[in-house]
């Protein structure tokens, strides 16, 4: 079976997923997980850093559409880092850019909540 | 004269040859347009521009400009290729901007486009020059426009082919992990998370037909009001796409009412299973038939493993069943009487063998003093666990009455009373005991309903009708009678079930009493064994063949020498 890891952290209070290996029916549900865990524990504002991660499936992204309401409803979002062409390219080929951002690298991402904390 | 003329025509040839170059090294449309309406603006010394293409319908769209107003831009009438030259709206468009010219773009495959001008800033008209020259210019941005044009459809085609290979790889992926799966709530988790993910969809519902019930198995649509909706429709019927693009009016708007634009069946062979609800897409794209056509294949994936996945559950359900029906044979097997006491003066033979794992039937053979030895046989109304059921609760009432020492008529009066109290279904029991007494060689008995047994003597029979009604239909009300026998040596009494008398061949022909009484009646000199063995053999020979279709249970008794 594919590798898939998972891993959260916090930084400057925005939580931070850290995604590896193969993202896809098998494995989405370990992501599942972390997003309930954040949501349990009020925190809304995500980026999930896509550095390690090699391979994403419909499913997998169908993870981040699950979640990407409620997270808007709580002040918050889910933005996305660090992707390789590969995986970028799915995200764009299924107008992914249009409904989220995407960043070059994670404190860019995180940057953006901060500024928009400030309004 | 001749020679300015000559230094402004080569002027004008080398401002094209460079125009040429410039965008024909470019495939990108904007760029194109640009560059063509500043070549028009640096010639002219016009300070607003506007190129409008045409698009697959053949109307006038603006792709790009500059020096116009948005408001003038919104402004643009909506004219087609089809004599805009002659619309009113077009011409007033013209005067009322100061649009001073107009040419059209013409390619190799007609006309694409128009470009309008503004007037010049020193006021002078364009003469016949600058519309040459102005033709020129666009003739040569023309093929560069239809180039970029071609290049954008590739463009479109392969993001198109793109998406396409992408959902096939999906589909394909998916194929494999539902096949994995056998949880139906997991399988339409996973399908959920395909759609969502491949489509953008915000909304959706997931719906299975079982045993006739809508089961709602994923929803972020309020779940009622997807019953609302699909209570007035029967699901089995939906073979085939709905669409709020296509299906009538009045159930447009039911379904808007709560945001669904789309509800795909879920089939296996022909047979709509399920449903697919859907809302709209977070982009605001419409579903394209692709969509649908990958909708419909991922939900035929689904379906076939939530099938799968049911037929398994129910496999291993009845394996557990089966599994509890072999416990309670066991069971019932311990309940009839493991060893048959010896007396001096009879021989008893007993047999009995359910139709299914479990049956009704049920004999007993009791000593309940040094002389005395009661049996009973009775057959359960009903078939399979209810009737074994309530076959073990005659056993407990009997043994319990048992202990009483009451004469054999008033037990028969307490145990109906008991049976009616405890059965409530309409379910009731045939029945037979009676008393043997070793030491004077009688015989008392009660016949509740059975089918009478046989007392044969000289070669006659005597059939054992005296006792009552069925046990378990109402409370005792006419008492039971009961009747005893002097029993001679060598009587031999037959106990049966209607299992033995109503056995059947392949023929759909019963055993039938004459059979049996025939039987009993050239055999009486066997001993009770030796009866019961042929009795099985010629029941066996007689339904050679066809399922035992009831209990089978027969007793014997042979009054010894």
């Amino acid at each position: 079976m594919a590798d898939f890891n998972v891993n959260l952290r916090e930084k400057d209070s925005v939580s931070v997923i850290d995604v590896k290996g193969f993202l896809d029916a098998h494995t989405a549900p370990e992501l599942e997980n972390v997003f309930n865990k954040l949501i349990d524990t009020n925190q809304f504002k995500v980026v999930v850093n896509f550095n390690e991660l090699n391979y994403i499936s419909s499913a997998g992204l169908g993870v981040f559409m699950a979640y990407i309401e409620t997270m808007r409803e709580n002040n918050g979002d889910i933005k996305f880092s660090n992707m390789k062409e590969n995986v970028y390219n799915i995200f764009d080929l299924l107008g992914f850019p249009l409904l989220y951002e995407f960043f070059k690298n994670e404190d860019d991402a995180i940057n953006k909540f901060l500024e928009s904390g400030k309004f | 004269m001749s020679s300015y003329q000559n230094n402004a025509a080569l002027r004008n040839f080398s401002a094209l040859v460079d125009f040429g170059n410039l965008i024909n090294s470019s495939l990108d449309l904007e760029f194109t347009l640009n560059n063509i309406l500043l070549t028009c603006f640096g010639k002219f010394h016009t300070t607003k521009g506007i190129i409008a293409l045409i698009n697959e319908e053949n109307v006038f769209v603006i792709k790009a400009s500059k020096g116009v107003s948005k408001n003038v831009l919104n402004d643009f009438p909506l004219i087609t290729t089809i004599n805009y030259d002659i619309n009113d709206r077009f011409s007033e468009y013209l005067t009322k901007n100061n649009f001073q010219v107009y040419q059209e773009i013409k390619a190799s495959e007609g006309l694409k486009g128009l470009i309008l001008l503004g007037k010049k800033i020193t006021n002078q008209d364009y003469d016949k020059e600058d519309i040459n020259f102005l033709k020129t210019i666009v003739n040569v941005g023309a093929t560069a426009i239809e180039n970029s044009l071609i290049v954008d459809k590739l463009k479109k085609i392969n993001r198109e082919l793109d998406s396409k290979v992408n959902q096939l790889s999906s589909l394909f992926d998916l194929s494999k992990e539902f096949s994995g799966l056998l949880k139906t709530e997991q399988i339409a988790k996973l399908l959920v998370y395909s759609l969502i993910g491949q489509l953008l969809i915000s909304k959706y519902s997931i719906i299975i037909s079982e045993r006739n019930q809508l089961n709602i198995l994923e929803s972020s649509f309020e779940k009622e009001n997807i019953l609302k909706i699909l209570n007035n429709i029967e699901i089995e019927n939906i073979n085939s796409v709905i669409s709020i693009k296509t299906c009538e009016e009045n159930l447009i708007k039911e379904l808007l009412s709560i945001g669904i634009e789309l509800i795909v069946p879920m089939q296996i062979k022909n047979k709509t299973k399920g449903l697919i609800v859907l809302g709209k897409r977070r982009n605001n794209t419409d579903y394209t038939n692709s969509d649908i056509e990958f909708i419909s294949s991922l939900g035929s994936l689904a379906i076939i493993s939530i099938e799968n996945a049911r037929l398994f559950n129910e496999t291993i359900e009845k394996q557990k069943l089966e599994k509890d029906l072999e416990t309670a044979r066991n069971i019932q097997k311990n309940l009839l009487p493991q060893k048959i006491p010896i007396t001096n003066n009879f021989e008893i033979a007993a047999y009995n063998k359910s139709a299914k794992m479990v049956g009704g039937d049920y004999y007993d053979i009791i000593k309940l003093s040094e002389d005395k030895i009661l049996f009973a046989i009775a057959d359960v109304s009903g078939k399979g666990v209810p009737a074994s059921l309530l076959m073990a609760n005659i056993q407990a009432f009997l043994k319990t009455i048992c202990k009483m020492n009451l004469p054999l008529a008033e037990a028969t009066n307490l145990l109906n009373d008991l049976v009616a109290e405890n059965t409530s279904n309409g379910s009731f029991i045939t029945f037979f005991w009676g008393i043997l007494d070793d030491k004077t060689k009688t015989l008392t008995y009660v016949n509740a309903g059975h089918n009478p047994p046989l007392l044969v003597r000289n070669n006659e029979i005597i059939k054992l009708k005296k006792g009552g009604m069925i046990l378990g239909v109402v409370q005792t009300i006419v008492p039971y009678l009961s009747e005893t026998l002097q029993l001679n040596n060598d009587d031999l009494i037959i106990l049966f079930t209607d299992g033995i008398t109503e056995a059947m061949n392949k023929n759909w022909e019963e055993f039938g009493d004459e059979r049996l009484d025939k039987l009993t009646l050239e055999n009486s000199t066997l001993s009770a064994n030796q009866f019961l063995e042929l009795l099985k053999v010629k029941i066996d020979e007689f339904t050679s063949g066809a399922e035992q279709s009831d209990d089978i249970t027969t007793l014997i008794i042979k009054v010894k020498k």
